[in-house]
């Protein structure tokens, strides 16, 4: 069994992810991504010196959009499914200057 | 599907009767199958109807025009519930179709509901649904796989004829073999990804679900395709159902990688398998025992890159122009606090380590490395195809599991070891059924071609299904 | 100042003018009513998929070509990932690891010294949503409200080296770069409209020392004044915590326009982790050399080629050098009207005196027009003073300046037949000065000249009459 993944990790990695954990979940957690580490860790030894990441499996021509202006959705959709809105915006409470 | 269409067109039959048959199958079956999170009867219907109307005028949009469908509850459908079967999406109507819906709906077929899944396709047996398990229609104390689990269990039980399903690690591939229907995971860019909602957008592609060979092909040649609305899509080209015959069997070259056949393997799954390469044999196709050794690396890469592309597809959902929100008093304890909320525990758990790995402390360790790793597992594959024709392998070790046997969250990731490596490396994998167990669990056999190679793939799988029907 | 060394590197946004968005086909215009400009791609609603403006990537290269900076045939865009209301997917899409142009730099005068300030990197990436805020500032706002028009509005980031050395060469690179971008056409450059916006990163260390200062980041400088004070600001405030023996804390600021100064921004030490990978959902881009080619060929003349050659070629001063280029639509006009065969300083001052202050409230005239104007007065059909009165007429009318002086009866009457009965009457009208005259009180002369323009109503050309004047009391 590998050391467990330190718990203030799993703390700021929720705090990234916006995920507010129980106590429980953050030991639950703590277990978890220590059993991935564990396992994931043969993947380390690989050699792979020799060749680049692959961010696509196929190679593809990028294709570009001509700039030409289509259609939006009408307003009234656009807030259709916004939690709160008001006077054709979306509203959101008080924003806390802070990234992390 | 042919036969069905041949009644649609001589007016035997109209499609409200095809569409009322399978509804009613869906009435009866549902409350004990699960296989759908949404049926929408009334919609169906009124395509039925509109679908009749047409032929009625000798216009039919396709030779398919009034046969229904499935679609998995990840594929976006304008105004119908698409909730990825997480709470969070609970009431979400999308504004728009997912390309490859406008697919179906420009060749005429109603669409009968959506299909449950594991939350935003995380998982291998829809045990992880915000809705509930999709049982195996072969054995309702069994898991129907996934995620399509819900389009895999709706066509073997007869609720749909076909569906939709994505794969992004092997969720159309095991939930077919464990539901006894046809799968295939088409090659990456092949088929839109447009609405289709993201887990790993490197990896998804949808594909179609279907009970033969020839009816997944027919689907496929609707969803294959260029998609301006998909920059991944742009060098697709179209699709065309194969002839079909056995004879081109003779001159193939089949790979049978020995990893795939090793520890783990159920020997009733493997028994089956090699009596399909048997037959193979015997119609005079050359099995060639090949190594993909990458293949012990998959699992590992797969989750390190599923899960940091799903940290991030998935940060969308923070309740402010859609989805349920927990107020707050300020943004960042509303984003927390619905995220935590609307996602259930094995979302968080994939969330959670896709943050680490790309972290900045942790992204050269683990995700820089498994994409290296991802580029040598590519290498490995397309390496093999300039020895063999297709690779054949079992699509899962082990037959369909019971429902609540799998606890370990990493035992559940084992069920995509023989199917990761196609989405790694962009490749068309098909799964056909060959057999089933001593409990009468299907078995399903997994064959895979160089990108672009579908074709072959359904020629193969239409020669395997029939020595499996003898 | 004298102890320190300011070293000074500036983030400059720019906004493109593309007809539509950098990811998706919404309208990218300003000013529309709230959320009317949206669609399910800038709304980051589930599964949508971004696709690239060609445009944007066209101006993103023209930007590079006229910076002077390597165009990257590969690139890649990337996901920078952090939560903000403003942010629909909660990433941006970015360019990180592979931006589309690299190595360039902007060349500027400060003081009649030419410098040349390095530009690191460009790359592409999209704008986030506006935000309104209910209070007097973000932190005091209970609530804020949320306007995506703006969203995904194609952006290019420039990143300059850190060698701006005082706070004026800073807002003189500003300007210049504002000059240069909408000289080539990518962008309005709108301070005010947040289509131009710069952060600036500031750090000193002692006097010829290699090692640099820790830097602050200023954010919020909506005007090149704004940018100036900041930096201003900063140089004082940094070498008083270095003189009093502390250290200068590496930390975000925003500069209060109204208090004049710069305030911390952030609490929380934690640098932030954004996460960045390859967006999965685009290809890498690969330009074709050609279409490079033919980017590089539809570039214009740029500031200061254009500075160099008025003052090269057409010998004005870089004073007047200096307005035409600032002001590129009398520039563009000075060229018109000089190349025409009219005089260069003649049209220089014509355009930066009562015109300048006419085409501000009214529009140009067209360069005819005004060859017209100057046609007139070279045959002496008005004179200068008349001239004035034309030029208004030419704003309101579309007449030409000839047409105008008809109508208006304006012509000057330079013929001495006509003139001098008019020179008789006034001479007669007036023995008395007549007589002084004579005597030597020369001054009368311009009395004598203003009253046969009086009696002409002004018409009378002012030449004519004094070698009349000259031969008639003469003799």
């Amino acid at each position: 069994m590998l050391r467990l993944i330190d718990r203030q990790e799993v703390i700021r990695m929720a705090r990234l992810a916006r995920l507010e954990l129980s106590e429980a979940e953050v030991e639950q957690y703590q277990a978890d991504l220590t059993n991935f580490l564990t396992s994931g860790k043969k993947l380390q030894k690989v050699d792979v010196s020799a060749v680049e990441g692959t961010s696509h499996a196929v190679s593809i021509t990028h294709e570009l959009r001509k700039d030409e202006v289509g259609s939006s959705l009408p307003r009234e959709e656009v807030l259709s499914a916004g939690p709160e809105t008001v006077d054709g915006f979306f509203k959101v409470p008080r924003i806390v200057e802070e990234q992390e | 599907m042919r036969n069905l269409a041949h009644l649609l067109e001589t007016r035997q039959v109209s499609s409200r009767e095809i569409v009322e048959h399978y509804l009613g199958e869906i009435k009866q079956q549902e409350p004990d199958l699960n296989a759908f999170i949404t049926v929408d009867d009334v919609g169906a219907l009124a395509q039925a109807d509109a679908a009749d109307m047409r032929r009625s005028q000798g216009n039919p949009l396709s030779p398919w025009d009034g046969i229904p469908i499935a679609v998995k509850d990840n594929i976006s459908t304008k105004g119908l519930k698409t909730t990825c079967a997480s709470r969070f999406l609970s009431n979400y109507k999308p504004l728009f179709d997912a390309s490859v819906v406008r697919s179906l709906r420009d060749a005429g077929m109603p669409i009968l509901g959506k299909t449950n899944l594991d939350e935003f396709a995380m998982g291998s047996s829809t045990e992880y649904s915000a809705y509930g398990v999709a049982r195996n229609p072969h054995d309702r104390t069994r898991v129907s796989g996934g995620s399509s689990g819900g389009s895999a269990a709706a066509v073997a039980a007869g609720e749909a004829p076909w569906s939709l399903g994505t794969d992004t690690g092997g969720s159309i591939r095991q939930p077919a073999s464990f539901c006894g229907v046809v799968g295939l995971k088409p090659t990456y860019g092949w088929v839109s990804r447009y609405g289709v909602v993201a887990l790993a957008p490197s990896l998804d592609q949808v594909g179609p679900m279907a009970r033969t060979v020839e009816d997944a092909a027919i689907l496929f040649s609707l969803l294959a395709g260029p998609d301006p609305k998909d920059a991944t899509s742009a060098d697709a080209r179209n699709f065309e159902v194969p002839f079909w015959d056995d004879q081109f069997v003779k001159d193939l070259k089949i790979g049978v990688p020995e990893e795939f056949f090793g520890e783990g393997l159920h020997p009733d799954v493997e028994k089956a398998v090699r009596r399909s390469l048997r037959t193979l044999e015997g119609q005079g196709a050359t099995l060639v025992p090949i190594s993909l050794a990458t293949n012990d690396y998959a699992i590992d890469t797969y989750l390190t890159l599923v899960t940091a592309e799903a940290s991030s597809s998935l940060a969308r959902y923070d309740g402010v122009r859609y989805g349920e929100r927990v107020h707050a008093a300020d943004s960042n304890t509303m984003f927390s606090k619905s995220r935590a909320a609307g996602f259930g525990p094995e979302v968080k758990r994939r969330i959670m380590l896709g943050t680490y790995v790309l972290s900045a402390s942790h992204y050269e360790a683990y995700y820089e490395q498994a994409q290296r790793v991802r580029t040598l597992i590519k290498l490995d594959v397309l390496d093999a195809f300039k020895q063999v024709d297709v690779i054949i392998t079992p699509t899962t070790p082990t037959t369909a599991f019971t429902i609540g046997a799998k606890r370990n969250p990493l035992e559940m990731y084992l069920s995509d070891l023989f199917t990761a490596m196609a989405n790694l490396s962009g490749i068309p994998a098909l799964s056909v059924p060959c057999g089933t167990d001593p409990k009468g669990l299907p078995i399903g056999l997994q064959i895979m071609g160089s990108h672009f190679r579908e074709e072959l793939l359904f020629k193969v799988g239409y020669v395997v299904e029939r020595s499996a029907a003898r | 100042m004298t102890r320190y060394d300011t070293v000074i590197g500036l983030e400059i946004h720019v906004a493109l003018l593309t007809q539509s968005k950098f990811l998706c086909s919404c309208r990218a215009s300003f000013g529309a009513p709230p959320n009317s400009q949206c669609c399910p791609v800038c709304l980051g609603l589930p599964g949508t998929l971004p696709l690239i403006n060609e445009k944007a990537v066209e101006y993103a290269t023209k930007a590079g070509l006229a910076l002077k900076c390597n165009i990257n045939h590969y690139s890649r865009f990337d996901r920078k990932n952090y939560f903000y209301p403003d942010l629909p997917k909660a990433f941006q899409i970015t360019q990180d690891a592979f931006p589309l142009c690299n190595d360039g730099y902007l060349e500027y005068y400060v003081d009649d010294q030419l410098v040349r300030t390095a530009i690191t990197r460009i790359h592409l990436e999209e704008e986030a949503g506006k935000l309104i805020h209910s209070g007097e500032s973000i932190v005091a706002s209970e609530y804020s409200l949320v306007d995506y028009n703006r969203a995904g509005i194609p952006l290019i980031e420039i990143v300059t080296a850190p060698d701006i050395h005082q706070p004026k060469q800073a807002r003189l690179f500003l300007e210049q770069l504002r000059l240069l971008m909408s000289y080539i056409g990518v962008s309005d450059t709108k301070m005010e409209e947040g289509s131009l916006r710069c952060d600036a990163n500031i750090s000193l260390k002692p006097s010829g020392s290699p090692v640099l200062g820790t830097k602050v980041e200023i954010k919020n400088l909506n005007s090149f004044r704004a940018l100036e004070k900041a930096l201003e600001y900063e140089e004082i405030r940094q070498s008083q915590v270095l003189d009093s023996g502390a250290k200068v804390r590496q930390e975000s600021r925003t500069w209060d326009d109204r208090a004049g100064k710069t305030v911390s921004m952030r609490s929380k030490g934690d640098a932030p982790d954004y996460r960045i990978f390859p967006e999965p959902d685009l290809p890498p881009l690969n330009l074709d050399p050609v279409w490079v080619e033919l980017i590089a060929a539809s570039i214009p003349e740029l500031p200061l080629e254009r500075l160099n050659r008025l003052e090269g070629e057409y010998g004005l001063s870089r004073y007047e050098a200096t307005f035409l280029v600032n002001y590129p639509d009398f520039g563009e006009l000075f060229l018109e009207l000089a190349d025409s065969g009219l005089d260069c300083k003649t049209v220089v001052n014509f355009l930066m005196g009562d015109y300048a202050r006419l085409a501000r409230e009214k529009g140009h005239l067209d360069s005819e027009r005004i060859a017209g104007l100057f046609q007139i007065l070279d045959e002496r059909l008005i004179s200068q003073t008349q001239a004035k009165e034309v030029l208004d007429a030419l704003f309101s009318s579309p007449q030409t300046a000839r047409e105008i002086v008809k109508d208006k009866g304006m012509e000057v009457v330079g013929d001495p037949e006509r003139l001098r009965p008019i020179v008789h009457q006034v001479l007669e009208a007036n023995p008395q000065l007549v007589e002084r005259f004579k005597l030597g009180e020369t001054k009368l002369h311009g009395f004598f000249v203003g009253q046969v323009m009086r009696a002409t109503q002004g018409k009378a050309d002012p030449e004519a009459v004094n070698a009349l004047l000259q031969e008639e009391l003469v003799n």
